[in-house]
């Protein structure tokens, strides 16, 4: 029904006549600034993934997600209701043990302080829904969706890991094509799950990405596959690629940092994704490559990961928010765990 | 000798005021034959006769036809009794206009029977009986009289009834058509072996009687028939 | 009585009685057919009409809410503080909340409701109002320019979608873009939707909003939580039915009470016709019960032919009354051209029910009127009726008169009791004793008028023929009669009652339409202060007062009633008619007068206090009680300082101008004219009283006419009935003239004495009629009037209607006497005499 917010939100809305700020090579990420909001530009995200345990020991994968989104509006107009800021937030729980996704989401526009983003350090809120930094360091987020809350704070235990040239990422062939973009990996989360009205303490491990943008994906690209992995040892590796419509990749990239702190970055030509396993949606009928073999070419050779996910559907449908079609599930790996990413297999995104 | 099929014992009837109209009243009519019962003005022929047909109660005295008390009868009784074994000749004839003269002929049958068929084919038989022969499709308005009171014996006589009960049937006639529907009448009774009772005033109607009997306010008193 | 076997034995015979009948008098089976048709047609159109506008109004009530199953709702046009929207959205028991800017707009001369939304709260809670783009239109929903619109007001306006429209609201006029449709408004909303923040801006309502539209988890936490709001009430989507419905429910009622009379008027004269039928065949059926038919074949005979014309005459009714239906809302609009649902699309919609309700109603009608004869003729003895030869009358015979007294008195106590929820039923209950204590007091009323005549020997033999007849048989008349005066009655009442309202409403016009010139804005548009200056200082004008007009919203499931602001205080408005002398005001209380129809809605009463929704909830003491014809659902009048005060609205919408002595009216309007801001000039109407009275009294014609026609056919269907009637009962006396022609009487003079009889018969149905249609008149006046509309009046009689009544109907009677005598007359005497059915 709302595919227009999708469109409105993601659309390459005659980028010639826009306002926004273009994202160019050389800064250097401050924060807590950058925590915050960065309204002037057109896309915007705070995007939590992660594993978390029971007291029992069953596994689940959680998702908390805040988008910030700039519609072009008139400057002059003078009402409060003017949508110079529109806000999303997606939450999932996926649950190993039933196989089951449960998802929600919250839209709206800013103001009137029913929903906002803050500026200055991470602070985003629709209404009872709300991910901020605390004072403290930590993080904290809450959401409440039909079937199941999520109360939880998340300890970061490495500093920010700014992605592509110390925070330019770049996404297509433009140089334009590109997102400010940093993680935190290996936060530690504990705090408190509630389903079908009981609660119970979870504690586990997040990722944490936070990227902005004006002009995220060329008009050739069809969608991406992503995955952020925290190993065992410390060490967080986060990879990408853009797909071409029509098939093929369009650019890929990622990053390496080791327990030690050091760091590798991927150029378009070190990472490729194969497909080990396809899924098809009963609900959109999409096919997602829900199991993928990992090739990243580091200084020592080609490292391989197989991503095994925790079920296979985890299919989130936010249409009805005016968002896309997307995968995004908890995987497995080889001394490590994380999130995969699978977008614009329904339908091409534009962004 | 056969059970009278009108047998009348002790009838009296009286009328509001202090004035008795007959009492102990005895009469007897066998199956084929005709009696007349003559009087004046006032004296209570017609109530005798809607007495007969039980169409008024007796104050005393029993009615009874073929063996059927009238008295203890309620009214549906006497109704179907009315229907199936009495039948009538008014003085005013009482053709419905609006019926064709076979479905006037008709009446007692279709009050009995839903078959629309054989009930005309009857009654046109009745009518040539009565020596109006195919003119059933006809209405009252096309007759003379003599004719209407033909059709109204036709009537009277076409389901056979045990009883036939007339009032002044010539009463609206001239002479010489009173006697021709008169000798009809009389014949069709004794034909068919019924009893026949005619209420008159006139001598000339009782004439064709087997009986003639004179109504008092004693009761009948027999004459003998001229 | 007892199921008798034997009656279905006899069928055939009942059959050929029935089927002689109907083959030799078909024309009044016909007669009496058409009279339950008339009744039936009119009762099944009139509710058809009402209820394809009711629904066709929820329609268009859902269609622009949204299907909202709560809202908080701005009391008045003049909105809310948006700063109520987080309090609200936040509220317990609220799961979301939709802020909506709602404006009476117009495209070109079509009329519609634009609503100013946040698409994505819309979309959570009112998914209905969610515009539709026809092509990846994404950028559309928050687009200043774009407007989305419903079918109907697509039709209306004649846009096309991707066109440019000039949308007027609240005196500005936005080119906006049509971006799509609102395929969940339904097809009654005149609807359009743009963006909230462009409502806000382009049309001046920045900060303000007028409705909150809820989606609840806790419908009974959110309804206590949101109690009290200021300037604005909660309200649920019911309540918002049911304004429409309380708005012309009077109305409607009292229309379907005029079809049932059309359909009781049906029923007599099937009781007329069926009490003739059974009075010409009671020797028939004595034959018949002679000859051995049981007493039930009688009541079954009179039954089966009731019921037969029941069921032709409902029948025919119900498609008669559909096309009729049809064809008034295609002609005159849902409400009948009384503008209770102005603007809205009226589709015809099929009631199963009360289709079925109204062939009921029909046969039942049948079917009463034809159970008395049928009950007479049944008790009847065979053998007496048989010997009869004729009606036996005894003139001597008392007329009772104490049955039609107790109706009447009953009636009379009837009607005094107060109404049911809002509706005049017992004033209905106490009418229809009434009317039934009139039509049995019609054979005494003969017997009394007709006494002083029948006593006076001498004059015209015909003549004295006639009127002992008539005084010798009343009950005859009050056969033929009681159609005519059951018909006459209920029409010269609701004529009394339309002329009296009429002569009201006339002059009050007179009285407050006192100014020399009437300046009226629309869509919105204002005369702000600047222009309210200018426009005073216009050469010619001796005073113009300004005045605001508001619809403000006092209970949520009624019609909002009228605030008027106007300079009042100091020097009193002489256009302001008290009803109640004025009382003194304590030191310090804001006055506030208020309507009769408000005082009798809301039990104001001077010295009451009252708080009103505006300015956020004030008090105010109610100073006097005016005249007021002109709006059915209240008003209240403040003072414009307090407005102002109160609310900060310096806008004005009305100016009534008195000229200087000697001014040229027509000058001044030019002058006033050239005085307005130029984009206001076309958004001003200016009138002069003479036109505003003529506009008035139009209004009030168009929304009675369809009474007057109701009425029309009422009479006509009394006067069909008398006719019959009268032509049966002169038929049936054939004899008695043949033998009145052996005594020497010319067939002239037979005429001379039908014709005075008919006159007389239908004289008497006139006086009757007349007389009981004035007492009739006088419930609707003092009772039902002031129960439905809340409006008082005094009676006027109207004189021309009573004589044209009585005349027509004495007329019509004797002409019908006078042709069938005629034919009764036309065989010769002897054949007269001898026939003998």
């Amino acid at each position: 029904m709302l595919r227009w917010i999708a469109g409105l939100a993601l659309a390459a809305v005659a980028p010639a006549a826009t306002p926004y700020p273009v994202v160019r090579p050389g800064i250097t990420l401050r924060f807590p600034q950058d925590h915050g909001a960065h309204p002037a530009f057109r896309t915007e995200w705070w995007y939590v993934t992660g594993w978390l345990r029971t007291a029992r020991g069953d596994d689940l994968g959680f998702q908390v997600t805040f988008f910030r989104t700039r519609p072009q509006t008139d400057p002059r107009n003078p009402s409060r209701f003017a949508p110079t800021q529109v806000l999303f937030a997606h939450a999932a729980l996926s649950d190993a043990k039933t196989g089951r996704l449960f998802h929600g989401e919250r839209v709206a526009r800013a103001g009137f302080g029913l929903a906002q983003a803050r500026e200055g350090d991470a602070d985003v809120a629709i209404r009872d829904w709300r991910m901020r930094r605390l004072p403290d360091g930590r993080w904290a987020t809450q959401v409440n969706a039909d079937g199941f809350a999520l109360t939880l704070a998340l300890s970061p235990t490495q500093p920010p890991l700014p992605q592509g040239q110390g925070g330019y990422s770049r996404k297509g062939p433009r140089p334009e094509e590109a997102s400010y973009y940093y993680s935190i990996p290996h936060l530690r989360v504990s705090g408190r799950v509630t389903r079908a009205g009981t609660t119970e303490p979870v504690t586990g491990e997040a990722w944490l990405d936070r990227e902005w943008s004006s002009d995220y994906l060329a008009p050739e690209a069809q969608g991406w596959d992503w995955t952020g992995l925290n190993f065992d040892d410390g060490s967080a590796l986060m990879a990408f690629r853009i797909r071409r419509k029509g098939g093929g990749t369009l650019w890929a990239g990622g990053a390496l940092r080791r327990a030690d702190g050091t760091r590798s970055v991927f150029a378009p030509g070190d990472v490729s994704f194969r497909p080990l396993a396809i899924w098809r949606s009963p609900a959109t009928g999409a096919t997602y490559p829900v199991a993928q073999q990992l090739s990243v070419r580091l200084a020592d050779g080609i490292h391989r990961w197989r991503l095994q996910p925790l079920f296979a559907a985890q299919e989130l449908d936010t249409r009805g928010s005016g968002m896309p079609v997307y995968w995004e599930g908890a995987v497995r790996t080889q001394g490590g765990r994380g999130y995969l990413e699978l977008t614009g297999y329904a339908k091409a995104l534009a962004m | 000798m056969t059970a009278p099929r009108l047998d009348v014992r002790g009838l009296g009837k009286s009328v509001p005021g202090p004035r008795r109209l007959f009492a102990g009243l005895d009469l007897a009519v066998r199956g084929g034959e005709l009696v007349a019962i003559l009087g004046e003005s006032g004296v209570g022929k017609s109530t005798l006769l809607n007495m007969l047909a039980g169409l008024d109660e007796a104050d005393e005295g029993t009615v009874t036809i073929e063996g059927s008390t009238l008295g203890p009868l309620d009214e549906a009784a006497r109704t179907r009794l009315r229907r199936e074994r009495i039948g009538f000749v008014f003085q005013a004839f009482h053709i419905l206009p609006y019926l064709t003269l076979a479905q006037n002929v008709a009446l007692p049958l279709a009050l009995v029977s839903s078959d629309s068929r054989a009930a005309q084919a009857r009654a046109e038989a009745m009518l040539d009986s009565v020596g109006l022969g195919g003119r059933g499709g006809d209405y009252a308005r096309d007759l003379s009289g003599g004719e209407l009171q033909r059709v109204a014996i036709a009537r009277a006589l076409v389901h056979a009834p045990a009883l036939i009960l007339a009032d002044e049937p010539t009463g609206n006639l001239d002479p010489e058509t009173a006697a021709r529907v008169l000798a009809l009448f009389g014949g069709a009774v004794r034909e068919r072996g019924a009893a026949g009772v005619i209420v008159t005033h006139s001598d000339a109607t009782a004439a064709i009687a087997d009986r003639v009997l004179t109504l008092t306010a004693q009761g009948l008193v027999e004459r003998r028939g001229g | 009585m007892a199921a008798e076997p034997d009656l279905w034995s006899g069928r055939l015979a009942l059959g050929w009685l029935i089927g002689g009948e109907w083959r030799f008098h078909p024309g009044r089976f016909v007669l009496t057919a058409v009279a339950i048709a008339v009744g039936v047609a009119l009762g099944f159109a009139v509710h058809l009409i009402n209820g394809s506008a009711l629904a066709s109004f929820d329609g268009a009530v859902r269609g622009v809410g949204g299907g909202a199953e709560l809202s908080v709702r701005a009391a008045s046009p003049l909105g809310f503080d948006e700063a109520l929207y987080p309090r609200v959205a936040r509220a317990a028991g609220v799961r979301d909340a939709s802020p909506v800017v709602k404006l009476d707009a117009r495209i070109g001369s079509a009329r519609l409701t634009l609503l100013g939304l946040d698409v994505i709260r819309a979309a959570a809670v009112t998914p209905a109002l969610v515009g539709i783009a026809p092509e990846r239109g994404n950028d559309a929903m928050f687009a200043e320019d774009a407007v989305f619109l419903s079918r109907a007001a697509l039709a209306q306006t004649g846009a096309k979608i991707g066109a440019h429209v000039a949308v007027t609201a609240n005196g500005r006029s936005v080119p906006l873009r049509v971006a799509g449709t609102l395929p969940g408004a339904g097809d009654t909303a005149v609807l359009g939707v743009i963006d909230i923040a462009a409502a806000q801006w382009r049309f001046g309502r920045l900060g303000t909003l007028d409705r909150i539209d809820l989606a609840v988890s806790d419908r009974a936490a959110a309804e206590s939580a949101l109690r009290g709001l200021p300037g604005a009430t909660l309200s649920a989507a019911e309540a918002q039915n049911a304004q429409g419905d309380v708005l012309s429910r009077a109305y409607r009622v009292n229309l379907d009470m005029l079809a049932l009379v059309a359909l009781l008027t049906g029923g007599f004269l099937v009781y007329s016709a069926q009490s003739l039928s059974v009075a010409r065949r009671q020797r028939a059926f004595a034959l018949l019960r002679t000859l051995g038919m049981p007493r039930g074949g009688v009541v079954a005979a009179v039954a089966v032919e009731g019921l037969a014309i029941g069921v032709v005459g409902a029948g025919a009714g119900l498609v008669t009354g559909y096309v009729m239906a049809w064809a008034a809302l295609r002609w005159f609009g849902g409400d009948l051209g009384a503008g209770y649902f102005g603007g809205g699309v009226v589709r015809l919609a099929f009631q199963p029910g009360a289709a079925l309700g109204f062939f009921a109603l029909g046969l039942a009608a049948a079917a009463l009127g034809s159970a008395i004869p049928a009950r007479l003729a049944a008790r009847a003895a065979p053998a007496a009726a048989l010997k009869n030869a004729g009606d036996v009358l005894d003139p001597r015979a008392r007329v009772a008169w104490w049955p039609a007294a107790v109706l009447l008195v009953v009636g009379g106590a009837v009607a005094l009791l107060p109404p049911v929820g809002g509706l005049p039923l017992f004033g209905f209950a106490g009418m229809a004793l009434l009317l039934a204590g009139g039509v049995a007091g019609v054979p005494w009323f003969a017997r009394v008028l007709l006494t002083p005549l029948a006593r006076r020997s001498g004059g015209a033999v015909p003549r004295r023929l006639a009127i002992r007849h008539l005084h010798g048989a009343p009950n005859d008349a009050a056969t033929a009669l009681c159609g005519i005066v059951a018909s006459t009655a209920l029409m010269i009442a609701m004529a009394t009652m339309i002329t009296s309202f009429r002569g009201a409403v006339d002059d009050w016009l007179g009285q407050v339409l006192g100014a020399d010139l009437y300046l009226r804005t629309s869509a919105g548009a204002v005369f702000d202060p600047a222009t309210q200056a200018r426009l005073s200082a216009t050469p010619g004008v001796a005073r113009a007062a300004f005045s605001r007009q508001l619809p403000l919203t006092i209970v949520p499931d009624r019609p909002p009633i009228t605030l008027i602001a106007r300079p009042e205080r100091g020097a009193h408005d002489p256009l302001l008619v008290l009803i109640a002398p004025a009382v003194p005001l304590p030191t310090g209380a804001r006055p506030v007068w208020v309507s009769e129809p408000a005082q009798r809605l809301y039990g104001w009463n001077p010295g009451d206090s009252v708080t009103l929704p505006i300015g956020g909830g004030a008090r105010f003491t109610v100073a006097g009680v005016w005249r007021d014809y002109g709006r059915q659902t209240g008003a209240v009048l403040v003072d414009a300082h307090d407005y102002q005060r109160l609310t900060g609205d310096t806008g004005r919408d009305e100016l009534a101008a008195m000229l200087r002595p000697g001014a040229d009216t027509g000058a001044v309007t030019a002058a006033i004219q050239a005085r307005l801001p130029a984009d206001l000039r076309d958004q001003v109407e200016i009138t002069r009283p003479a036109t505003l009275r003529r506009f008035a009294l139009t209004l009030f014609d168009r929304s009675f006419a369809v009474t007057y026609l109701l009425e029309a056919i009422a009479i006509l269907v009394g006067l069909a009935g008398v006719a019959a009637t009268i032509s049966a009962q002169t038929m049936a006396r054939e004899r008695e003239f043949g033998m009145l022609r052996h005594l020497g009487l010319t067939r002239r003079q037979l005429t001379a004495m039908l014709a005075t009889e008919g006159a007389l018969v239908g004289l008497t149905g006139a006086l009757a009629g007349i007389a009981l249609g004035l007492v009739l008149a006088q419930v609707l006046i003092h009772v039902i009037n002031p129960q439905s509309f809340n409006f008082t009046m005094s009676t006027r009689i109207p004189f021309g209607t009573l004589a044209a009544v009585a005349a027509a109907l004495s007329g019509a009677a004797a002409a019908t006497a006078i042709l069938a005598g005629r034919r009764a007359t036309a065989r010769g005497a002897v054949q007269s005499v001898r026939e003998d059915w």
